[in-house]
């Protein structure tokens, strides 16, 4: 460590006044942010508001617009990746950026390798720094020839975090490290971060899930649509006030949820399998209800609806729509059945981009817009019209091409596409990612309006609050198995999160 | 539909055809003739009933490499089932273009089954075919068909060339599926984003399946025009017709990556491409020099049509 950073009192990092903006729109505006040697200062806000943008204008990615970047001390100018890396900030990024074809070690020293006197790799030198790196975050498992393509999430997070270290990194910046990973690795994980902050690493901690901050964090900084709301130490807070915080309104104002009696049964599930992620489960959704699915990302929430969808049909179990047993082999069969998906990747599974909304509205229900097999363009436009007057896009026109489209018109377009089938089972998966405050509400307006209407709404969602303040019951999944059902009035984030990260625990206690 | 957007490069071709005619009609007396014209269009036939279809194979983001070598194939069976199996002509040309459409079928088999990417898939069964006819012929040749089989390859219907009739209807049926009908619209929707297609219940796998068969089909049917235009049957027939077709194809506007193409698009590559060809031929540039030309006219077009798509939605 250099002697700057030895000094408790003075920050790794400073920044005053920092605001960027994209083509004019201010995302970060005039965030003040700090971080001190040997803590853990958690960075919370809702999907854009800003977290992100603030971690790549201090990872050197994006250049900030106005105010002040100190490191250690020294006010930098002109922050590259580059000089960031040289400056000790690294950053673990979501989506890890490791070669897979390469091994363990060469992934930790690319860039940097330990040479030898005539300009040659020193291949032992840089295994043997590797293993003490893993070593010292408790990974004596992990072996330094491995492709790191054999490697696990959790074990390849390890990697990044040593590569980081073999950097002599002094801020370590991680965003969202546990959304990826399974109950046992997040411990693991939050054991390692412990670790370094005794080390005297100054850590900037991105996550939504509030059991870690409270674990880890000395202090919490939170974003709300680019502005600072506050930073706090961590004994000031309480998950109410945080959530407070972040969204900016009393949570029940947020989520338009009324109380509805729910009908008969619409969907039954009996001892569904498939694979690993989907393992033996049962629930019944009924008319009018909203059926919140809460579990951490690769517990099987996703792998479950692609098989009620259709995509990965089942192995084995029972699927009732009506009380009817039925058989899903194909997107094709779920649409037969009045069972509708939103899926969760809108660019990848839910639109055509380089299509017009008329186009991207008519495709799941062709055969409404066609005579024989000709197409019924005057018709199709017609009905995109209409979509468009009664789900709020907000466009120029059917003809628009959807790429254009702002994230949260372009998730009314998937939902509009859906809405054609007359769907009576409608689920939809991350709902709400990626888009703005505003079209947030208005989404969860529809959502609460088609369950008025009679629909079963099956809501997978990572975002607790929408999962709470939108549910009539919580299915929680962990580990590909259905662990807990809670009513609406017993659901809280305590409880639901302890469901997600330790099913076990929970049923022991 | 992003009419406006699709035309655009039609239209910029249609003018660089206009503008070859003009040029070549200038370079040679003999080039702007109707019997020279139609000649051409008589040439163009085979590679044009392949191109035609292999429009729809390049919408969907995939591409068929092995026509040339099923033309061969259905070459060589129609020969042996006629010659050496004594089968009626007509019960020989109708089994050649059930196997061909099944070498097709085959093709999208293993395309949508075993998730082979089409380059590599039909680069295989580019040669699988080619060596299947070879093995078949066994370098003989088949000659001697009776008259009537004649009148499809070299005969004229109301002045026409036969075969140029059928490349017609072809055309028209064609740029009704692609442009007007649901299959259509599923043949885009694939090539623009296959996953989504997916998602929303389109049969995926059966769409691309049907459309691999009828290029497979577009090859037989070549097969048969060019066998009896050329009044013979060897194994090498068709060699190399796949880069013609692929050339008309892109030069027209369909993008490689999906998506996006016409056929009126095609049929306009395909013309501008036989034009130069015979039309420097009669102006008397050597073949080679021909090549290169259209290598260029290929480049120049698609950078054209690039620089009034700079507000494409990629």
């Amino acid at each position: 460590m250099t002697p700057g950073g030895r000094d408790a009192a003075s920050p790794l990092i400073r920044l005053k006044g920092v605001s960027k903006a994209f083509a004019g729109i201010r995302v970060v505006k005039d965030v003040d942010f700090d971080v001190r040697p040997g803590e853990v200062h958690a960075l919370m806000g809702e999907n854009g508001a800003g977290k992100s943008t603030l971690i790549k204008i201090i990872a050197g990615v994006h250049p900030h617009d106005g105010g002040t970047i100190e490191i250690g001390g020294e006010p930098v100018s002109h922050l590259t990746p580059r000089e960031a890396r040289r400056r000790g900030v690294a950053v673990v990024y979501q989506e890890l950026l490791l070669f897979p074809e390469l091994t363990v070690a060469e992934n930790v020293f690319l860039g940097h390798a330990p040479r030898t006197g005539w300009r040659g790799l020193d291949w032992p030198e840089m295994r043997r720094r590797t293993r003490a790196l893993l070593d010292s975050l408790d990974s004596p498992d992990l072996d330094v020839d491995t492709k790191v393509g054999a490697l696990s999430v959790a074990n390849r997070q390890r990697v990044e975090i040593a590569k980081a270290l073999s950097q002599d990194a002094r801020v370590l910046i991680m965003d969202e490290p546990t959304a990826a990973l399974a109950e046992a690795d997040v411990v693991r994980l939050m054991a390692v971060v412990k670790r370094l902050r005794e080390r005297g690493v100054g850590i900037i901690y991105v996550s939504h899930r509030l059991p870690e901050i409270f674990e880890l964090a000395d202090r919490v900084t939170v974003l709300r649509d680019g502005a600072l709301i506050g930073t706090r130490p961590i004994g000031e807070v309480t998950a109410q006030s945080l959530v407070a915080m972040m969204v900016g309104r009393e949570i029940d104002h947020l989520y338009p949820k009324s109380e509805i009696a729910p009908g008969e049964t619409l969907l039954e599930v009996r001892n569904l399998s498939h694979g690993r992620k989907v393992r033996d489960i049962s629930f019944a959704l009924r008319r009018g209800e909203i059926l919140g699915v809460a579990g951490l990302v690769g517990s099987g929430r996703t792998e479950l609806a692609l098989t009620l969808f259709g995509i990965t049909p089942a192995s084995s179990g029972e699927i009732l729509v009506s009380g009817k047993p039925v058989r899903i082999g194909s997107p094709r069969d779920a649409r037969a059945h009045g069972i509708a998906y939103v899926p969760e990747d809108r660019g990848l599974q839910g639109l055509v981009k380089p299509m017009t909304i008329a186009q991207n509205v008519s495709m799941a229900s062709l055969e409404r817009v066609r005579r024989g097999i000709m197409m019924r363009f005057a018709e199709e436009t017609r009905r995109a019209a209409a979509a468009i007057k009664a789900i709020g896009i907000r466009a120029r026109g059917p003809g628009q091409v959807v790429g254009q489209l702002s994230g949260g018109n372009q998730q009314k377009v998937v939902l509009a596409k859906w809405l054609e089938t007359a769907p009576q089972i409608l689920i939809m998966d991350e709902p709400t990612r990626g888009i703005d405050v505003g079209a947030k509400a208005e989404i969860h307006q529809l959502m609460t309006k088609l369950a008025g209407e009679g629909m079963g709404i099956i809501m997978i969602s990572s975002e607790l609050p929408e999962v709470l303040g939108m549910s009539d019951r919580v299915l929680v999944i962990n580990n590909g198995q259905l662990v807990r059902t809670l009513e609406r009035g017993e659901a809280t984030a305590e409880s639901v999160g302890a469901a997600m990260a330790d099913a076990r625990r929970e049923e022991a206690a | 539909m992003n009419w406006k957007a699709i035309l655009r490069h039609e239209t910029i071709l249609a003018i660089l055809v206009v503008l070859a005619l003009v040029v070549l009609a200038a370079q040679s007396d003999r080039f702007f003739t109707p019997e020279n014209l139609l000649n051409q269009g008589r040439l163009m036939t085979e590679v044009g009933l392949v191109a035609i279809i292999m429009t729809f194979v390049i919408a969907t983001g995939g591409i068929d490499l092995s026509v040339g070598s099923i033309l061969g194939l259905v070459a060589i069976l129609i020969g042996v089932f006629w010659q050496n199996l004594g089968l009626p002509l007509e019960a020989a040309i109708g089994l050649g273009l059930v196997v061909g459409t099944l070498a097709g079928l085959f093709n999208g088999f293993i395309i949508t089954r075993f998730g082979v990417p089409p380059l590599i898939a039909t680069l295989a069964t580019l040669a699988l075919y080619r060596g299947l006819a070879e093995g078949i012929s066994e370098a003989r040749s088949v000659r001697g068909y009776p008259d009537w089989f004649y009148v499809l390859g070299q005969g004229q219907v109301l002045g026409v060339p036969t075969q140029l009739w059928i490349l017609g209807l072809v055309a028209i049926l064609a740029a009704i599926v692609l442009g007007l009908t649901s299959w259509g619209r599923a043949t885009y929707a694939i090539g623009s984003n296959e996953t989504a297609a997916r998602f929303s219940g389109i049969r995926v796998d059966r769409v691309k399946m049907a459309i691999y068969a009828a290029s497979g089909f577009a090859a037989s049917l070549a097969a048969v025009i060019f066998v009896s235009r050329v009044s013979t049957t060897r194994s090498d027939m068709g060699t190399g017709l796949e880069l013609d077709a692929i050339t008309a194809v892109v030069l027209g506007g369909t993008s490689i990556f999906g998506g996006r193409g016409t056929i009126i698009g095609t049929v306009l590559g395909l013309i501008m491409v036989q034009a130069l060809k015979n039309g420097l031929s009669l102006a008397g540039v050597r073949g080679d020099g021909t090549i290169v030309l259209i290598g260029a006219v290929l480049i120049l077009t698609i950078l054209i049509s690039n620089l009034f798509h700079r507000d494409g939605n990629r």
